[in-house]
């Protein structure tokens, strides 16, 4: 419609403005682009859903580094992620016996004082630092079994989960979108070898294979987020995007390229790659989902070499016996598995949702 | 079909000798070995060389690939180094069926919950309840599955006391015990195995009726008579009752877990495999037909919607020993999964390759599995490969 | 067509009064798909609808059928059938009177078979659904026998899968179905569309012949226009979800009276009239969304007046069967226009 109005205009004017028309013309055709598949992808209810959560967590890895600059989290003694330490100090009045005990919470028999007041006795006061201490005293979430603050690990935490997931991502992507663009476009011997290469990427199970590499390497996050990105890359969704990369192929435009002289790699990146873009950044989102997790579960099972995640919270959790005795240290429990899920989710409920933008037959109507 | 099944078998054979190649060159170089890892260092260096050669530790790389490839083929797997002197094939057949028992009963649970919901789902769309079920079921699929299996704990077992904490079975009813473990857990597969086919040869009946009302009743003498031969089967072995139903005890708390978030996957699954079914015209023309929508939406659309299912299902066998690491270890459950990890972090190498590769046979079975179920149920595929 | 006379005099199978169906939009908005649309059709006899593309003519087939979309609203409006209000029947009672009163052949009929079962077991349903009392095994292959040899098809075919079928045998075999129950009327979705020319003229030639053999009451449902004017005795022509204009094919194809059909008429080459350049038809048909006021054709229109886009043009009698929606048809010439008609080019533009 923009155009034709131009076309009077466009016959009078020099070709230098025709030229640059042309760039506005291909914006604004981009920007409508952009517009009607978010008015898709808006009438998704869960996919807003989804991208509130991830917004939600952005606006929390950016807490990290401003509470730590402005905040209230400037004391690195206290609130490092990772070498702080805070306990606040509890007392307790000490009695003779355990029977003459009426208050738990601030009296202690003789004996039990011992382990931490040596040498007190009864009417003696016993000062005892509280670690994991619940909420409260300038800790938002409490702190861990090591005296450490819960907020700020969560939040510093938020940061490395993004950058894995963005690393996982992009490698899977841009591995994939090659791998399947040029297994589709020689097809033949190239493309048996890579979709073998894919079955057998498949064959492996995913979290053995990453606990094997993790004794070979010092597997950090860098590290897996590539690792992760290419066994994605070149397994299933290098077969998904193989498969829309064909379907582009036989398109008459990609036989019109080729007739007016395009190279091959002229007619993979300029024609075939952009084509299937939209359904690899789909799948962006489900490595970003599965990178999530995978962290997580390694770092729970002590097999990475992080300084701080939201597994290896759970970790330290687990692994100093806070964890089987009931919910009495959930502030140890809820946060990170709340956000590991959470974060995994939110990137999943987005991905469903451009499923439903790029695949028209999943729509309601 | 069966050339064709010939062929893959032959092409399954080489990629597994790839894979195997590839698992051991990644393991062999994983640094130390069991006469570092394993010996009092004080060991002297001749012992320690003597022992590497009586090992087959010694020599180059390709060498002892060699050696390893050979003797795989020819069913010896070698010594585990952490229960030296058992033999890795005992090891893993010892933890087998552990592994089978727990997952082939989640994971049938899941599949049939999943499938029956998931197409439900994608039936009625909109409304507040879909919207409800979805969001549940991806945050159960995305859920941090360590963190869920405790919160489990923390609730059933700890809180609740309904179940154990963990392990698979009470080790003071067992210290007398005249069985195995592993005795009753292959009765206990035997059986589930058994009443499962019944109840699926009884669904095959009941869905070649036309009539509604026969249909049902053959549905309910297959539920019925599988009921009547667990508790047949059960009877007649009073001294082991006690046993089994120890182990069951254990496995509730586990395979429920593991249940829900598989359940979430397929749910998620049959629900987009049914919506891009649904779109398509024999729907419209069932409809045009007149036949009634519980028809349409059991018939013609789930009937369509079940091939990507039943892909991922036997494709999801394979991966029970993936998967059992998490559930296996959180649960303490001593199967296939927990025997992986353990042998990867102690370095317990003909162990950990002997469960990886076995967990590659898997695959590959469950691969060609995909294939035939395939050619069964979808017919356009029956007949190209039956030429 | 030359026997419409003798048919026109017997009885009505289906009428349509004044139909108004809309689609709902998330937003709220209504698209106006089909609006006010009135037809009859008497037993034997077969009418085409014919428009373009979005004109509202598969909206009104899936009304017919109470198949439209899970958005759509029938405003108003009643469909007799056989003395039966479709519109006021329950969606039980409407799944009952599906096949056997009116069957549908579709659009794209290579997909209207499920893959995973046989032809055979595909007919055999509807005919178990809706025979009473319901066919012995016997009886129904008997039936789809009969059916395979009425349409073209070996009857060995019945236990094979769709995809065993060519495109043309898939569609000869959706007409077997859609003829399984004996329906008192059969709707066909652009039957033919799909399919290479040559089977095209074949699977008319089967329709025509079935329908004159069965005397059944077809409604055809193309854009192609030739397809329409080859076998239908009644020719009705849809514009933005208006029919503008009806009457015998024959005559419509003589001297069509609405200024559309003329010019539709004059944009499709002919082999056996007279040589003349085409006149292309200019303009884009408008947003449903918000229909132009008075007659929906006026900004394409070349005789449009005011009024045209004031008051909306009722569908009235102009002869013996031949109704028309226009204020202005005392202008459509009695030719048809050519490329350098000037009539067009001096207001025909927007």
């Amino acid at each position: 419609m923009v155009t034709q109005e131009k076309r009077p205009e466009a016959e009078v004017e020099p070709v230098e403005q025709i030229v640059e028309a042309l760039w506005r013309v291909r914006l604004r055709l981009a920007w409508s682009g952009f517009k009607r598949n978010w008015k898709l992808f808006a009438e998704n209810k869960i996919g807003l859903m989804g991208l509130g959560i991830i917004i939600f967590f952005v606006l929390l890895a950016l807490a990290y580094p401003v509470m730590r600059t402005w905040g209230p989290w400037q004391d690195g003694t206290i609130y490092d992620p990772v070498i702080g330490y805070d306990a606040p100090v509890e007392d307790f009045e000490i009695v003779e016996t355990e029977a003459e005990v009426l208050d738990p919470d601030t009296q202690m028999d003789a004996f039990t004082a011992q382990l931490w007041c040596f040498g007190a006795v009864a009417g003696d006061t016993c000062s005892i630092p509280l670690q994991p201490a619940p909420p409260g005293n300038g800790h938002i979430l409490g702190t861990d079994p090591l005296g450490r603050d819960i907020a700020s690990q969560l939040t510093f935490s938020t940061r490395a989960a993004f950058m894995l997931g963005l690393i996982a991502a992009l490698v899977t992507v841009v591995v994939a979108t090659t791998v399947g663009s040029i297994a589709a476009f020689y097809g033949g011997w190239i493309d048996s070898f890579f979709m073998r290469l894919a079955d057998l990427v498949l064959l492996m199970p995913l979290i053995p294979i990453l606990i094997v590499m993790s004794g070979l390497w010092e597997v950090t996050l860098p590290r897996l987020g590539v690792l992760i990105g290419i066994l994605s890359g070149f397994g299933g969704t290098a077969i998904v995007l193989k498969s829309q990369a064909l379907s582009v192929k036989v398109k008459p435009f990609i036989d019109a390229a080729r007739v007016s002289g395009g190279s091959n790699m002229h007619l993979i990146f300029k024609h075939i790659v952009p084509n299937v873009l939209p359904l690899s950044f789909l799948y962006m989102m489900f490595t970003v989902t599965e990178a999530v997790s995978l962290e997580a579960v390694l770092s729970f099972f002590g097999l990475l070499n992080v300084n701080m995640s939201w597994g290896l919270m759970l970790q330290t959790a687990q692994t100093q016996g806070y964890l089987r005795t009931g919910l009495e240290f959930w502030w140890l429990l809820i946060p990170a598995g709340v956000a590991v899920t959470l974060l995994a989710a939110g990137f999943f409920f987005v991905g469903r949702a451009m499923d439903e933008v790029v695949n028209p037959r999943l729509r309601s109507r | 079909m069966l050339r064709f099944i010939g062929r893959r078998l032959v092409q399954m054979f080489f990629l597994f000798l790839l894979f195997l190649t590839l698992l051991f060159f990644l393991l062999d170089a994983q640094p130390g070995d069991i006469t570092s890892q394993f010996l009092d260092p004080t060991i002297p260096a001749e012992i320690r060389a003597q022992l590497a050669e009586r090992l087959g530790l010694d020599g180059s790389v390709w060498s002892r690939w060699w050696n390893y490839m050979t003797n795989f083929l020819t069913g010896n797997l070698g010594l585990s180094f952490q229960q030296y002197p058992r033999t890795v094939t005992d090891v893993i057949a010892e933890r087998i069926p552990r592994t089978l028992f727990l997952f082939t009963f989640a994971t049938l649970l899941s599949y049939v919950l999943g499938f029956a919901l998931g197409k439900r789902l994608a039936w009625r769309r909109g409304g507040f309840s879909e919207h409800a079920v979805t969001i549940s079921g991806v945050l159960l699929y995305t859920v941090f599955y360590p963190w869920f299996a405790i919160i489990m704990i923390l609730i059933f077992s700890s809180g609740l006391g309904w179940f154990p904490i963990n392990g698979f079975l009470t080790p003071e009813l067992w210290r007398n015990a005249p069985f195995t473990g592993n005795e009753v857990f292959g009765q206990m597969i035997l059986s589930l195995v058994i009443a499962g086919l019944i109840l699926v040869a009884g669904s095959y009946f009941s869905r070649r009726q036309q009539e509604r009302r026969p249909a049902q009743i053959i549905r309910l003498v297959g539920y019925g008579s599988a009921i009547l031969f667990m508790t047949i089967f059960w009877a007649l072995k009073p001294e082991m009752r006690p046993f089994a139903s120890n182990i069951l005890h254990h496995s509730i708390l586990p395979v429920v877990t593991l249940a829900l978030v598989a359940f979430a996957g397929v749910m998620l699954l049959t629900r987009g495999s049914m919506l891009e079914t649904l779109k398509e015209d024999y729907i419209l023309t069932a409809q045009a037909k007149g036949v009634p929508e519980r028809d349409i939406r059991d018939k013609h659309a789930a009937r369509n919607a079940l091939l990507p299912v039943t892909t991922s299902f036997v494709l999801g066998l394979a991966f029970i020993i993936g998967g059992g690491i998490i559930t296996e270890t959180v649960f303490s459950w001593p199967g296939m999964g927990a025997l992986l990890l353990t042998s990867i972090v102690s370095e317990d190498i003909p162990v950990a390759i002997g469960a990886l590769a076995f967990t590659g046979v898997l695959a590959l079975v469950a691969h060609l599995l995909v294939d035939i179920l395939y050619a069964v149920l979808d017919p356009r595929i029956r007949i190209q490969t039956g030429n | 067509m030359t026997d419409t006379r003798t048919r026109s005099s017997r009885e009505s199978i289906l009428e349509v009064k004044n139909l108004v169906m809309n689609y709902e939009l998330k937003d709220g908005g209504m698209v106006s798909a089909v609006e006010d649309v009135s037809f009859e059709l008497k037993k034997g006899q077969s009418l085409g609808l014919v428009g373009e593309s979005g004109c509202g003519k598969t909206s009104v087939a899936l009304t017919l059928l109470q198949l439209q979309a899970a958005n759509a609203r029938v405003l108003g409006g009643e469909i007799n059938l056989d003395g039966i209000n479709l519109l006021e029947l329950s969606p039980e009672e409407m799944r009952q009177h599906r096949w056997t009163d009116i069957s549908m052949v579709f659009q794209g009929a290579m997909n209207s078979w499920n893959p995973v079962y046989t032809v055979g077991e595909q007919i055999r349903e509807a005919m178990d659904l809706h025979w009473d009392p319901k066919p012995t095994a016997a009886e129904a292959y008997e039936k789809i026998v009969e059916l395979f040899n009425l349409v073209g098809i070996n009857p060995e075919m019945i236990e094979r899968y769709p995809h065993e079928f060519s495109g043309g045998m898939k569609q000869r075999a959706v007409i077997a179905m859609a003829l399984s129950c004996d329906p008192k009327v059969i709707i066909a979705d652009e039957p033919t569309t799909a399919l290479d020319v040559i089977v095209q003229e074949q699977i008319l030639e089967e329709l025509k012949k079935i329908q004159d053999e069965l005397d059944m009451s077809i409604i055809y449902i193309s854009h192609d226009i030739a397809v329409i004017a080859e076998i239908t005795d009644l020719m009705g022509v849809m514009y933005a979800g208006k029919l503008v204009e009806i009457g015998p094919t024959a005559e419509l194809f003589a001297k069509p009276r609405h200024p559309y059909t003329w010019l539709i008429l004059s944009s499709t080459p002919s082999i056996t009239g007279p040589r003349r350049a085409l006149a292309p038809l200019e303009g884009e048909p408008p947003n449903l969304l918000d229909p132009p006021s008075g007659c929906r054709f006026h900004p394409r229109c070349p005789f449009a007046t005011d009024k045209c886009s004031q008051e909306e043009p009722p569908l009235s009698e102009i002869g013996e069967g031949h109704m028309i929606a226009c204020w202005n048809h005392e202008q459509v010439p009695v030719t048809l226009a050519t490329a350098e008609d000037d009539s067009r080019s001096a207001n025909g533009s927007q």
